[in-house]
């Protein structure tokens, strides 16, 4: 009888911490607690917008592959399923944000809905066309060649992102079949969706060098299991000079051929010169928004800065969407740095983060901006110093495209002399006028976790205040999210003697 | 016997610390000790004129706190190994660095050392990660740079004359390891896989011109020998760097026979011949990429199958043990599809994970026995 009572009571409790737990995700909750009725109506339209770019997708499935085909391609690729909690997500980025900063942070979870279905349309729907890119290999030379694209290790950074539970499984495949534990979690993500078959497979694989030694290591994995012909573009180490961009550009050129060989695809020119354009377009318009992030306080943070880029810069920069949704934040931005308006009501501390961003909370930002009005304004897989493309001649266009390549998302700080990691860091501390550096320690990041010992000796003699915060970048399970509060909370009480806004 | 246990002391003596005795004699007669660290670094081009190649080896390394505190204890115990001598003056007659960013770790290693204690010279290798004509061009011309740069620091003869001599040596040295490992493919091998990998380690440390006649000397010594057959199984030992020669002898001990060594500082194929057809740094540049069989190279996962397929068939192997040292991502996870190979061809596979000193030793008598075990034998 103790015994059951005891169930009870247990039971009772728990009941309570998960009807707290699904009031506080939902939207309900949101809008209850919303700034503003014009937050609640602009968080709907997102909201609705997202719902009916998805329920596009879904017809279009169910018209081009009819009810069978749709139904089986639910079943070979469950996560497809997490996309429906998307706007979940927006929510915990928005919470607590108003005005434009909110229709910013709203605006860029929809363009990269957009831009996602968009890559599931390609992943199902054209598979005699479909060239699997190793995500920093970007694909507008695919797209210019009349083909189709998905990035291999796209959907194991985006899971995570909404449902923090979605990669551990995956995880734990590629464990289990003999990947060594202590990888980088995406590649092993990634290898655990391809063994599990929950990716789509292709007619050729373009794969590199980059970001690091697991990630390019998988590909004979990915090679022996999909059994596709595959080229492996190669960065050279010391990559910031023009001889490394000329032994670059000629394995571009290599790649165009190769795929031409082995794809229906064929090059076209013009229609990359356009996408080159785009992409020039698309730096001119980020530039502005850096320069305009230098007021303090900043007009726009967070998101609308490191996710805009993460994905348009890396997926979609050949699509005029990504143009018109910087176009949007450059406006957005201007108009609060008119009407003096912060991004984040009570600015008090600017920090950047280092490394790559926390996948499976990524709302530690938005967690940081209400407890300490710690406002995050760029990060090192966006910040980047290329020129534009020179679109001159076809070999202007393939060197531009190559110094973009080299000095991607990761590898502008994880290849060459330390100074290429360092010196950004310390650029960036002068150049957004910050109050800190934080460091995402991944554990499995052993490029970064070598740098720690420089880094905060150096920090120490120039005075800068730093955070490293260890975490794993895809496994939840490693470091949770109470304990990444802890380590931010323990930051922000013993260096920074910040106080907190709720106290 | 006797005599071989005496000639086997003189090659463990040698791998006794960082810097051998070998080595202090080379330098106190004006040559120029060239450490490395990585397997795409050509030693035949630093056995020019006065220069002499070491193989970076951390001798009974007992702890890398100070290394822990840059690199992190997430990077492989190698690099930390060497950063935590360096740091200690354990290199202090090696003069010059040459290094390859073969991966994070070693990258990393560089970096650190550049920050903690900077050599008077040191030099890094932009190997490519694919052979095709660009990047054997590009690969020549990183040889020529540091041939420049080796010239012009230390005074050395660089020159086609100095580099083919210094080839012909290397190809001597080859000939006579690669003698004795042949000897392995015998029924009865007369020397272990410990021994073997004794000599081996112990001569990439060394003044390759000084150890030869050791070298020769055992080589008579056994030519002619029959080793006792008393084993359980032949065994074939791949992964990546591998110094002390007691993991060997651990498994040994366990009846396992190790006959061959495809890791980073074994024979199979990294002591092979530099073939010469003309320009000797071309020649270098080709080796390069020859005498590497390294998860690093992106485009030869096949290769490195084939090797290792060849290598049990030419040995008679009965299987084989691949070794990682922990948080070593190339070989983590290229040993993941390698197993699976391996296994299909019907090859029994052991995969250990490993730290760079020797450890555990209870666990891998264990793991070896298990594995011999499961093989039937």
């Amino acid at each position: 009888m103790k015994k059951m009572t005891a169930n009870v009571k247990s039971l009772a409790a728990s009941l309570q911490e998960t009807a707290k737990g699904v009031w506080r995700n939902s939207l309900a909750e949101y809008l209850v607690n919303a700034r503003s009725l014009s937050d609640v109506v602009v968080y709907m339209k997102y909201w609705a917008l997202n719902y009916i770019v998805i329920a596009k997708f879904l017809i279009d499935c169910l018209t081009t592959r009819g009810p069978v085909g749709a139904v089986r391609i639910l079943i070979q690729h469950p996560w497809l399923l997490t996309l429906l909690k998307v706007n979940a997500l927006t929510r915990r980025f928005a919470r607590g944000r108003k005005g434009r900063y909110h229709e910013a942070t709203c605006m860029t979870m929809h363009t990269i809905v957009v831009g996602t279905v968009d890559t599931l349309r390609q992943m199902f729907f054209f598979p005699d066309r479909l060239v699997i890119n190793e995500d920093l290999v970007p694909s507008d030379i695919v797209h210019a060649m009349g083909l189709k694209c998905y990035h291999l290790e796209a959907m194991g950074i985006i899971m995570p992102l909404i449902d923090p539970d979605v990669s551990p499984k995956y995880i734990d495949e590629a464990e289990n079949e003999g990947m060594n534990p202590d990888a980088c979690s995406l590649p092993k993500t990634t290898v655990g969706m391809v063994l599990k078959g929950h990716m789509p497979k292709g007619i050729a694989m373009v794969s590199s060098n980059l970001p690091c030694d697991a990630g390019a290591a998988s590909y004979s994995f990915f090679q022996r299991v999909f059994d596709i012909p595959t080229y492996r573009l190669d960065v050279p180490h010391h990559f910031n000079n023009e001889r490394a961009v000329a032994l670059f550009a000629e394995d571009v050129k290599g790649m165009i051929a190769w795929l031409e060989k082995h794809t229906p695809g064929r090059m076209d020119w013009d229609r990359f010169r356009e996408m080159c354009k785009n992409r020039n377009r698309l730096r001119e318009l980020e530039l502005e928004l850096w320069d305009m992030l230098r007021a303090k306080p900043a007009p726009l943070a967070s998101e609308a800065v490191w996710l805009s880029h993460l994905w348009h810069y890396n997926v979609t920069p050949e699509y005029e969407v990504s143009v018109k949704h910087f176009e949007r934040l450059v406006k957005l931005a201007r108009k609060n740095l008119e009407e003096n308006l912060p991004a984040t009501e009570n600015e008090r501390y600017r920090a950047v983060v280092w490394n790559p961003p926390f996948l499976h909370f990524p709302d530690i930002f938005n967690w940081a901006e209400r407890t300490y009005g710690l406002t995050l304004l760029n990060d090192s897989m966006s910040y980047h110093h290329h020129g534009p493309i020179d679109i001159s001649t076809p070999d202007a266009m393939l060197r531009g495209w190559s110094r973009i390549v080299m000095q991607g998302p990761m590898v502008r700080h994880t290849r060459g002399p330390a100074e290429n990691y360092l010196d950004d860091i310390f650029r960036m501390y002068e150049q957004f006028n910050l109050d800190m550096v934080w460091i995402a320690n991944h554990v499995g990041c052993k490029g970064g976790q070598a740098m720690n010992g420089i880094l905060r000796e150096k920090c120490r003699e120039k005075g800068i205040p730093l955070l490293i915060l260890d975490y794993d970048l895809n496994d939840p399970r490693i470091v949770s999210h109470d304990n990444m509060m802890r380590q931010v909370e323990h930051f922000m009480d013993n260096v920074m003697k910040a106080k907190r806004l709720d106290q | 016997m006797a005599m071989l246990d005496t000639t086997m002391k003189i090659f463990a003596g040698l791998l006794e610390s960082p810097q051998n005795s070998l080595v202090e004699q080379a330098a106190a007669n004006g040559r120029i000790p060239i450490g490395y660290s990585c397997s795409f670094v050509p030693e035949a081009l630093l056995m020019a004129d006065r220069l002499f190649p070491v193989r970076l080896h951390a001798a009974g390394v007992a702890g890398t706190e100070m290394a822990d505190n840059y690199l992190s204890s997430f990077i492989c115990s190698y690099t930390r190994s060497l950063l935590e001598f360096a740091v200690d003056d354990r290199f202090n007659l090696i003069r010059g660095w040459v290094f390859v960013p073969s991966c994070a770790h070693m990258q990393r290693l560089f970096d650190n050392l550049e920050y903690l204690k900077k050599p008077a010279f040191s030099h890094v290798i932009d190997v490519p990660r694919k052979v095709n004509d660009a990047t054997l061009a590009w690969q020549e011309e990183e040889l020529r740079i540091l041939a420049g740069r080796l010239s012009s620091h230390f005074g050395v003869d660089m020159g086609n004359a100095s580099l083919m001599k210094a080839i012909g040596e290397w190809n001597h040295f080859s000939s006579v390891i690669t003698a004795i490992g042949n000897l392995r493919k015998r029924p009865n091998p007369p020397i272990t896989g410990a021994d073997f990998h004794r000599v081996v380690m112990a001569s990439l440390a060394s003044p390759k011109d000084l150890i030869l006649p050791a070298i020769e000397s055992l080589y008579k010594e056994i030519e002619h020998q029959e080793g006792t057959g008393n084993y359980r199984a032949r065994l074939m030992v791949v992964g990546g760097h591998l110094h002390d020669p007691e993991f060997i002898r651990v498994i040994e001990s366990q009846g396992g026979l190790v006959v061959a060594d495809r890791f980073c500082t074994g024979s199979i194929p990294g002591i092979r011949p530099v073939e010469v057809d003309g320009d000797p740094i071309r020649a270098l540049a080709v080796h390069t990429f020859e005498k590497t069989r390294c998860p690093r190279m992106m485009e030869e996962f096949d290769l490195r199958l084939k090797t290792i397929f060849d290598t049990v068939r030419e040995y008679h192997a009965d299987g084989v043990v691949i070794e990682i040292i922990k948080f070593c991502d190339l070989w983590g996870v290229d040993a993941m599809p390698l197993v699976s190979a391996l296994r299909k061809e019907g090859i029994p596979v052991l995969k250990l994970e490993r730290e760079y000193r020797m450890g555990g030793e209870g666990q891998l008598r264990t793991r070896v026995q298990a594995f011999i075990e499961s093989m039937g034998k």
